[in-house]
């Protein structure tokens, strides 16, 4: 090939690769972009990227506003006096009749271009309406401002208080611990699920892939055949039956359908750790018998520290699927105290009145970020992971 | 095959998790000392959860009846929960054997819940109350007496048990603009009393541009809002199903004469014309609604219209009156009308099903000799605060005299009705009621004739109903022969 | 003493015992119950009762169950072929010598792990028909023919395609085990191959494709599994089991569910979850008899 084309080529792959890689990027980062901004800025056309805030001179003091519309033609500005409301209106100056206008006075002449500014409606300040007028572009102070004060009032109101509660201006009913739940419940339910059950998985898969990958006994191969044959069967087989396990159990409307049964293995982890352990030297184990450690010492002391790179890896997965899971949950929990983080947030969305755009997307990036956070912490591991189980089965 | 190179690559991953360890135990420590401070009121007693469908000043409603309870005595204290999509999420939690000890669910639900084995009869709670206070008599029918009749008897599920009780009931009735009367020449206080005189009154409502034909308002429409049109065989004297229980949808003439009714009033105003009208709709319960706006003058509406009105179109000059008679020789009878009712049940496997009983006898009862707002108890309290009227026979006079709806009197009347229908209590209505409505549907947009589109009802549901008889008949078979404690009834 | 026999079996089953349970109560006993139930009239509120073959009979005569079936058909006849497609471009790109792989693999990871519900909400909020950003970079797109961009998870033909597109976001997954794959395709071939005047795209159906194809046979069929059983997504961007507008996503792991656990069908559900099962496991059986001829697998 020569350097040419190779440049060329060069050009093309990077290009690619930058194209695809801002496509990929791009919802996770407009998700970011919109919990941050307010709430008529989600809404815009064309979408804007960065969160603004507008001041605005009004009435002797700098107030944030919204940009309401440009003027298209000149025209003028009347303001009733006297009224208590301050009535406004805006009326094109051609054709202007002053005497259809008894009692109003001009208050400006805006040209075209100039901004209709409302003041910005805060849930404070209800008692009076917000006021309104019309000022020349270099009037309007603009600045960026992220709104962070969303991320605290979307996980107020996904524990179930109003909006309006949330940012102080209603009084909010008393907690009842049996009905209400705060956000730190769906963060410690969700918590006590995933290290429970990465706990679980971890050790029980270690001591039965030990069983199966360093002992030879009767029946062994058998039960490895059939461990290997419930792989086959997808979840929605086991559902309904499992469900009625878990009822008869009284399990239902607890955390311990979520995470107990991690404690009882699982066949993939099972393969999988099985894999890596037959591959520890039989001489290790050979010397430590003689030495008379009992088979238990052995896993415990030889094979499990040398096998912490898989560990890792089972460790990992299951923390993500337990943190991801959402039909676990659906099936099994009832009361809002007990939700988990992915219900409580599909809760809060298909709550009744909607939710709004700003604050779904906060809730949803609290979800999201300990994932990335874990990502970057443990990324070798992933990749590992991914690659060895997805190719190697 | 070496998987995994012996390194220590994991060793990051696993101290992460340990962090996370100790961060959820802290979390698990501090759900502890919380839940020790923040216990409210009902320390000691029996806890009752209530789950209801109702948000808003509804809800706020129930929340102040059940405040009233727990104030009321010390054995028993009610949680109240609103809970969006509550019938489905009563089912799942009830099948987990996880439900709440109460819960708020429409009349439609109760015989296709009870059928499955999803509800407790409430007959030997009152049975119980009953020998109790020594009363005389079956004990059912005798609590069971405190409603109108039309109430009480749609609590019964197939077997005759109850399954059931109201909480909120509605009827209802003809609404109708009396200014646009008045713009028409009409008499504003004579509302139409006959289905010819509602279609006659229809004709001369109705405005059209005289350029273009398009319609600018009309006299009334079936179909807005169309909530009771499956009710409207009944209303022709048609029915669901024939005297031996079975499917009569497609084999009832009147039922016909019903959707052919509906289909004159497309070809009245033409279907093209009327779509692109009824686009201009807003939905119901909007300021924007056909009838709030003036585009249709008649509207046939619940008890709650009164509470609309004043909300989205306050200063509208209405009238409330009967549903129109079928014919001049009806309106000598007593009134049709639709009945419906918000119900409270207790679903099987409930933790308390006593205490809980003893909230739902709280909520039947009322104090019937209420002067003044603070007097108000239970069912009358929790009706006056949703603005509707009472399923109890007995009004106190404070009421009646002051209750928000001026014109509650009449609902109470068309309540009281013998010819007051509600949905059939039978397990497959929702299906059924599904079906019909498309079919009307169907033939309101010339779409099927009446014929085709309710024969095809019939073979659907024909089917389905054989089949749900057998799986009930299978189901008290089982519960029979193994002596368990049946959750159906098995009387006829 | 014990028998050496016996001592290792007692060993063998000490460590293998949880999973022995485990395998018993929440696998085996659930496959055999769930078979039973197909068989059964049973609402879990009372006692299952046989009733043969009824339950597959009415399946058959069922519209809803044979919509939920093409709609689930639809989702996987696009979502894993285009899936395949895009995860495979991703790996090749990245097997090229590019400097920043790392960073750029981490990037196409990424979405395949953000939580289901998470991303769905996203994806609700980028679809949205009036202020979804797609709509609003398309709109002047397709005023040019003086048309509108649909409504997409609003309108029945769209809701489908909508949900396909979201899927390709996901394919991060096979994308690093292609990579794995490819990076394990020895260098001397393609050397080999390129001494011969092989271009790239020859090399790439020649050589490449050939020698990675039991990965890609892999990835297609747990695609498939995965594509058939879809939920999480659907159940939220269509606000629930209803497969809403007009039951366009209704999907058969949703219709399972609602028949199940919303009108307490659990012999219905069950016969629908074989049927799912059989479905799943003739798909595999057809998958490895192509596979056994056309897939190079090296040895």
């Amino acid at each position: 090939m020569t350097s040419r084309s190779s440049s060329a080529y060069r050009f093309a792959i990077y290009g690619l690769l930058g194209g695809l890689a801002l496509l990929f990027a791009f919802p996770l980062v407009w998700m970011f972009a919109t919990s941050i901004k307010p709430v008529e800025q989600t809404m815009e056309s064309p979408p804007t990227w960065l969160p603004r805030e507008h001041r605005v001179l009004l009435g002797g003091e700098q107030v944030e506003v919204n940009l309401d519309a440009r003027v298209a033609a000149p025209s003028l500005w009347l303001v009733r006096d006297g009224s208590a409301g301050g009535e406004h209106r805006l009326v094109p100056a051609e054709g202007f009749d002053p005497a259809a206008f008894e009692g109003w006075r001009i208050a400006a002449r805006p040209e075209p271009g100039w901004w209709l500014v409302t003041e910005r409606f805060s849930t404070k300040v209800r008692e009076r309406a917000p006021r309104r007028d019309v000022v020349p572009p270099d009037a309007v102070q603009t600045r960026v401002r992220p709104r962070w004060e969303n991320y605290p009032v979307a996980l107020a109101s996904m524990g179930g208080r109003s909006v309006e509660a949330a940012e102080g201006s209603v009084e909010e009913r008393a907690f009842n611990p049996e009905t209400d739940a705060t956000f730190l419940d769906f963060l410690g339910n969700t918590l006590v699920v995933c290290v429970l059950g990465v706990l679980g998985a971890v050790l029980s898969n270690a001591i039965i892939a030990y069983g199966f990958a360093r002992l030879k006994w009767r029946g062994r191969d058998a039960l490895f055949a059939l461990t290997l044959a419930t792989m086959m069967v997808p979840f929605p087989v086991l559902m309904v039956p499992l469900y009625g396990v878990f009822k008869d159990l009284g399990w239902v409307g607890t955390l311990l359908p979520l995470w107990a049964p991690a404690w009882f293995g699982g066949a993939f982890n099972i393969f999988l750790m099985r894999q890596v352990f037959r591959t520890i030297p039989e001489e290790l184990s050979e010397a430590a018998r003689i030495d008379g450690a009992s088979e238990w010492r052995i896993f415990w002391q030889i094979v499990l520290p040398l096998s912490r790179p898989v560990l890792a890896v089972v460790a990992l997965f299951h923390f993500l699927h337990a943190w991801n899971d959402f039909l676990g949950p659906l099936l099994y929990l009832t009361r809002k105290p007990t939700f988990t983080l992915a219900l409580a947030l599909q809760n809060f969305q298909s709550q009744q009145g909607g939710v709004q755009w700003h604050h779904l997307m906060a809730a949803s990036m609290v979800t999201v970020l300990p994932v990335i956070v874990l990502f970057f912490f443990a990324q070798k591991t992933f990749i590992r992971g991914i690659a060895t189980t997805g190719s190697k089965s | 095959m070496a998987l995994f190179p012996q390194s220590f690559a994991g060793r990051r991953t696993l101290s992460a998790f340990t962090l996370a360890l100790v961060a959820s135990a802290g979390f698990l420590a501090e759900g502890c000392f919380r839940g020790k401070d923040a216990a409210p009121g009902g320390a000691g007693r029996v806890r009752v959860t209530y789950w209801e469908k109702w948000t808003g000043a509804e809800a706020a409603a129930m929340q102040e009846v059940v405040d009233e309870f727990n104030a009321a005595q010390d054995r028993v204290w009610v949680d109240f929960v609103s809970m969006a999509q509550i019938d489905r999420k009563l089912l799942v939690a009830t099948a987990g054997g996880n439900p709440p000890d109460l819960a708020g669910i429409w009349q439609q639900n109760i015989t296709s819940f009870a059928d499955r084995g999803a509800l407790l009869a409430m007959d030997d709670f009152m049975r119980a109350d009953a020998s109790a206070s020594q009363s005389s008599g079956d004990a059912v029918d005798g609590f069971m007496a405190r409603y109108v009749p039309v109430y009480a008897d749609m609590c019964r599920a197939s077997g005759g048990r109850v399954y059931a009780l109201p909480t909120t009931p509605s009827v209802v009735a003809l609404h109708w603009n009396k200014a646009l009367f008045r713009e028409a020449g009409l008499d504003p206080e004579r509302p139409p009393r006959t289905r010819a005189e509602l279609d006659e009154f229809a004709r001369r409502l109705t405005k059209r541009d005289p350029a273009t034909g398009a319609i600018l308002q009309a006299g009334f429409l079936p179909q807005e809002p169309g909530w009771w049109l499956w009710a409207n065989p009944l209303w022709f004297g048609g029915s669901f199903l024939d005297g031996r229980g079975e499917i009569s949808i497609g084999r009832d003439p009147a039922n016909m004469e019903s959707t052919r009714w509906l289909r004159s009033y497309t070809e009245e105003y033409g279907n093209e014309a009327l779509q692109r009208f009824a686009s201009g709709f807003g939905t119901f319960g909007t300021p924007q609604s056909a009838f709030f706006t003036g585009k249709v003058a008649m509207i046939l509406q619940g008890v709650w219209m009164n509470n609309y009105i004043r909300q989205f179109a306050p200063g509208l000059d209405y009238g409330v009156a009967d549903w129109p008679a079928a014919d001049e020789a009806a309106l000598a009878r007593a009134p049709f009308t639709v009945a419906e009712a918000d119900v409270i049940v207790i679903p099987s496997g409930a933790r308390h099903p006593e205490a809980a009983w003893a909230f739902v006898r709280y909520l039947s009862s009322a104090n019937p000799a209420a002067r003044s707002r603070a007097e108000l108890r239970g069912m009358e309290r929790l009706c006056f605060l949703q603005e509707k009227n009472s399923p109890l026979r007995e009004w106190s006079p404070y009421f009646e005299r002051e209750h928000p709806h001026p014109k509650i009197s009449l609902f109470r009347r068309l309540s009281e009705s013998p010819l007051a229908v509600y949905a059939p209590s039978i397990g497959v209505w929702q299906e059924y009621y599904r079906e019909i409505n498309t079919a009307n549907e169907k033939v309101r947009l010339l779409e099927a004739s009446p014929e085709e589109a309710f024969a095809y009802v019939q073979a659907r549901m024909e089917p389905s109903w054989r089949r749900h008889r057998e799986s009930v008949a299978r189901q008290s078979r089982v519960s029979l022969s193994a002596g368990g404690p049946a959750n159906r009834g098995d009387e006829p | 003493m014990m028998h050496g026999e016996t001592r290792r079996l007692l060993r063998g089953l000490g460590f293998t015992g949880l999973w022995i349970v485990g395998l018993g109560v929440f696998t085996a006993y659930p496959v055999l119950a769930s078979l039973y139930y197909s068989f059964c009239d049973y609402s879990i509120l009372q006692r299952p009762v046989w009733i043969g073959l009824e339950n597959f009979r009415q399946l058959a005569t069922d519209d809803v169950f044979w919509l939920s079936l093409r709609n689930t058909l639809f989702f996987a006849a696009f979502s894993v072929p285009l899936g395949t497609i895009v995860s495979l471009s991703l790996a090749l790109l990245l097997n090229q010598e590019v400097r920043g792989r790392a960073f750029f693999r981490a990037l196409f990871y990424l979405p395949s792990i953000v939580p289901a519900v998470a991303s769905s909400m996203l994806w609700l909020w980028i679809f949205n028909g009036q202020h979804g950003v797609l709509n609003q970079a398309l709109a002047p797109v397709f005023a040019l023919w003086g048309g509108q961009p649909p409504a997409w998870l609003g309108d029945p033909a769209w809701a489908k395609p909508a949900l396909v597109l979201m899927s390709l976001w996901g394919v991060g997954n096979s994308t690093i085990i292609y990579l794995a794959g490819l990076q394990d395709v020895p260098r001397e071939l393609h050397e080999s191959a390129e001494l011969d005047g092989a271009g790239p795209l020859r090399r790439l159906w020649h050589v490449t494709l050939p020698m990675i194809s039991p990965v890609i046979y892999f990835n297609v069929v747990m695609g498939m599994i995965g594509a058939m059983q879809v939920f999480t997504q659907a159940f939220i961007m269509s606000g629930g089991p209803d497969g809403n507008p007009a039951r366009s996503t209704l999907f058969y792991a949703l219709y399972l569910y609602s028949t199940a656990f919303y009108d307490l069908r659990m012999g219905y559900a069950s016969a629908m979850a074989w049927v799912l099962f059989l479905f799943i496991a003739g798909l595999t059986w057809f998958a490895n008899r192509i596979a056994a001829k056309r897939v190079h697998y090296a040895s």
